[in-house]
């Protein structure tokens, strides 16, 4: 697990001379929203933001998985953690999201049994060491971690793993962008699209929505020279009026993207329409298990069916997923909301805005 | 706290443990001395000044790579009396036992405990034993608690740093809780990261017996490096701002911070101190910590300012600046 090469992408040189050119393009005011919670901690984490002139604003989008996650889908979870004989396996920045009365973290100390696995497949290993317990596992993310988890119900399928099911509440980032692009009073100049979603989906997934909407876009990495070239390229072509798709990762990302695990995905699961905090419902943005797959949908088995429900009052992650405001404008950011006694998502998510705001800003 | 029930972020060592500890806590037990917040308490008995120290260890695994639950919990109290500015005399053991330990094992904890004690030259006086059934502890909890002797003239407490200081940390960060956690998940490194549980005592001497000024010691253990650098600046009421560029983590440890989503600057370390020094000594500390084996990749991390007092600033590799809070959740439990 040696990660050397990082270095060459955090040279501080290079950064200068990056935000040197960034400086030097004549550009209006500029809103540009790095799509995906991972390049937003980045951006933070790095200090990208005070090195940047200060015509251009950084906006964080629709891209942090727990985010985007809908209050009903949260209070699914806290309904399967309360059921007796369940095991319920999750990534640790779910715990402690505020679902509508409760969260994971709460119910944990109650005394359900709540567990933090690093992935999918510790879950399967906790299913098959407690054959006389469900385990069931939150699904909550995007094209990054949907092939692994197709992978692994393959493989449960194949050891005849009968106690492991999965809530998927899982989502896909090019219909998020179409909608947002369709949403009154969004104003951006241009898309920071995630390297990693890329890998898997590949750069035509971006295509269409790039061809309507006619947006600067650019795929990039998250380490911090590749985030300063990918904003020196959104402000040229601002600048030039020539908005294009340009794929700035070509070390990770290809045309089509990594076509077996796309095949894993699209075996195990279909598309379907899925809520989104603040958004709502997008056309089919979301994936399901198949019909041939629904010995492993928890949904089905348990018969969980939660109602919409509202956001917490006076929250405004949906408005920030969306580039509408910045944490700052919420009004319970820093007063009621913080870490530790988080309101939204966005405050508990390693990738979420709020959180990024409070911890570094 | 809006909690009704204690939580695992509770025992984070970060903002909530703080505010457990000042809410909760303090106003229950208040004096002086508890209300000084440094590793431990700093008492005169007569003519004598002592510090008095006591940290419980819960660790899980309670073995892993480079040490166990033993030599962590000596080596544990020992450091927290030495960053008192004491000489460490005398220890005791409690030890919390869950029925069908296998008797190898707890033979080889007592065995690393009295290894690790002689080796800083600590007595282990006194003690305590019990044990519960199986299921109501997880194999052995230990609590140590200790006594050590503050030379006349030396003051060094979380509440003494001053514009103007170095701050200095003698090596690698985030050894222990990363060599903890790749145990615990069952992560295969391809190197060997261990922990860095040892005894400071003697690195804290040699400096005391120099003719350096010392303002601060501390070791940053759990909620790791920003986390206790936060604790310094609200103490003291200063600013401090290190450089990224300084920060002493090991490629390995680092790859499996970025790998898991980890911040080094808040996993834990049991091995390690800062040292805030007036900069006409910085360099002379420095080498004398280098002389020391445990701080042989000591480097000088930043320097204390008057403005923004209470904050830490972090300059990053590409020339930006960001804020280091203290750590907000838990980020690993039971590492120590
Ligand atoms: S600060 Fe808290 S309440 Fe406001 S938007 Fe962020 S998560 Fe929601």
């Amino acid at each position: 697990m040696s990660l050397k090469y990082i270095d060459e992408y955090r040279d501080s040189d290079l950064a200068k001379m990056l935000v040197k050119k960034i400086q030097s393009v004549n550009c209006k005011d500029l809103r540009l929203m790095e799509v995906c919670g991972t390049h937003t901690m980045s951006i933070f984490k790095h200090g990208i933001r005070t090195i940047l002139p200060k015509e251009i604003t950084l906006l964080s989008g629709p891209g942090c998985p727990v985010c985007v996650t809908a209050q009903k889908d949260v209070d699914a979870f806290v309904e399967f953690a309360r059921q007796n004989n369940v095991i319920l396996t999750t990534f640790g920045d779910l715990i402690k999201v505020p679902g509508s009365g409760s969260s994971l973290a709460k119910e944990k100390a109650e005394g359900a049994d709540v567990r933090i696995v690093y992935s999918v497949f510790d879950a399967v290993d906790i299913a098959k060491q407690n054959p006389d317990k469900e385990v069931v596992f939150c699904a909550v993310g995007f094209e990054t971690t949907i092939p692994t988890l197709a992978a692994t119900i393959l493989s449960a399928r194949e050891d005849g793993v009968k106690n492991f099911t999965i809530y998927s509440a899982n989502k896909l980032t090019p219909p998020a962008l179409a909608a947002l692009m369709e949403t009154k009073g969004v104003q951006i100049d241009g898309f920071i699209l995630p390297g990693h979603v890329s890998v898997i989906t590949g750069t035509n997934a971006y295509r269409g929505t790039f061809e309507k909407y006619n947006i600067p876009s650019v795929i990039t990495g998250f380490e911090p020279i590749d985030i300063l070239k990918a904003i020196l390229i959104l402000v040229q072509q601002n600048a030039t009026g020539l908005p294009a798709l340009v794929n700035a990762y070509p070390r990770a990302v290809s045309e089509n993207g990594n076509l077996k695990a796309k095949t894993i995905m699209n075996q195990v699961f279909k598309l379907c329409d899925a809520s989104w905090r603040g958004i709502g419902q997008i056309p089919t943005s979301g994936m399901e298990l198949k019909k041939e797959f629904a010995a492993f949908d928890a949904a089905k088995k348990f018969n969980m069916d939660m109602p919409e429900v509202s956001e917490p009052a006076g929250c405004a992650c949906g408005e920030i997923l969306m580039g509408l405001k910045t944490p700052k404008a919420c009004k319970l950011y820093k007063k009621k909301c913080t870490p530790m006694t988080p309101v939204g998502p966005c405050m508990v998510s390693s990738e979420g805005s709020c959180a990024a705001f409070y911890r570094y800003s | 706290m809006t909690n009704d029930k204690i939580l695992l972020d509770h025992g984070s060592g970060g903002k909530i443990s703080h505010s457990m500890f000042s809410e909760l806590i303090l106003p229950v037990f208040n004096n002086p001395e508890l209300a000084k917040q440094d590793d431990g308490a700093i008492l005169m008995l007569g003519e004598e000044k002592l510090a008095f120290s006591t940290d419980s260890y819960v660790v899980d695994p309670i073995f892993f790579p480079g040490g166990n639950i033993g030599d962590l919990a000596i080596n544990g109290t020992i450091n927290d009396i030495a960053m008192c500015g004491a000489t460490p005399r005398f220890i005791s053991v409690g030890l919390i036992i869950e029925e069908g330990l296998p008797l190898a094992d707890f033979k080889t904890i007592l065995e690393t405990m009295a290894k690790a004690a002689r080796k800083a030259g600590v007595k282990i006086v006194t003690g305590d034993t019990k044990v519960v059934p199986r299921g109501k502890a997880d194999k052995i909890f230990i609590n140590t608690s200790g006594i050590g002797v503050i030379a006349p003239g030396v003051n060094v407490s979380g509440s003494n740093a001053r514009p103007g200081d170095k701050i200095i940390v003698s090596g690698t960060i985030a050894d222990h809780g990363i060599a903890v956690l790749g145990t615990r998940e069952g992560l295969k490194f391809d190197s060997d990261i261990k922990t860095d549980s040892a005894p400071l005592n003697k690195m804290v001497q040699s400096i005391i017996d120099s003719s350096c000024g010392i303002h601060v010691l501390r070791d940053p253990t759990r909620g790791g490096l920003g986390t206790t650098l936060n604790e310094i600046a609200i103490q003291s009421n200063v600013g401090i701002n290190i450089l990224e560029s300084s920060l002493p983590i090991r490629g390995a440890v680092r790859g499996t911070c970025e790998l898991l989503g980890f911040d080094p600057l808040y996993i834990a370390n049991e091995g390690k101190l800062i040292a805030f020094v007036p900069e006409k000594d910085a360099q002379d500390v420095l080498e004398i910590i280098r002389q020391d084996e445990f701080g042989k990749d000591a480097v000088i991390l930043g320097e204390v300012t008057n403005k923004d007092p209470g904050r830490v600033f972090l300059k990053t590799l590409i020339g930006g600046s960001r804020i280091v809070d203290m750590l907000t959740g838990e980020q690993l439990p039971r590492i120590c």
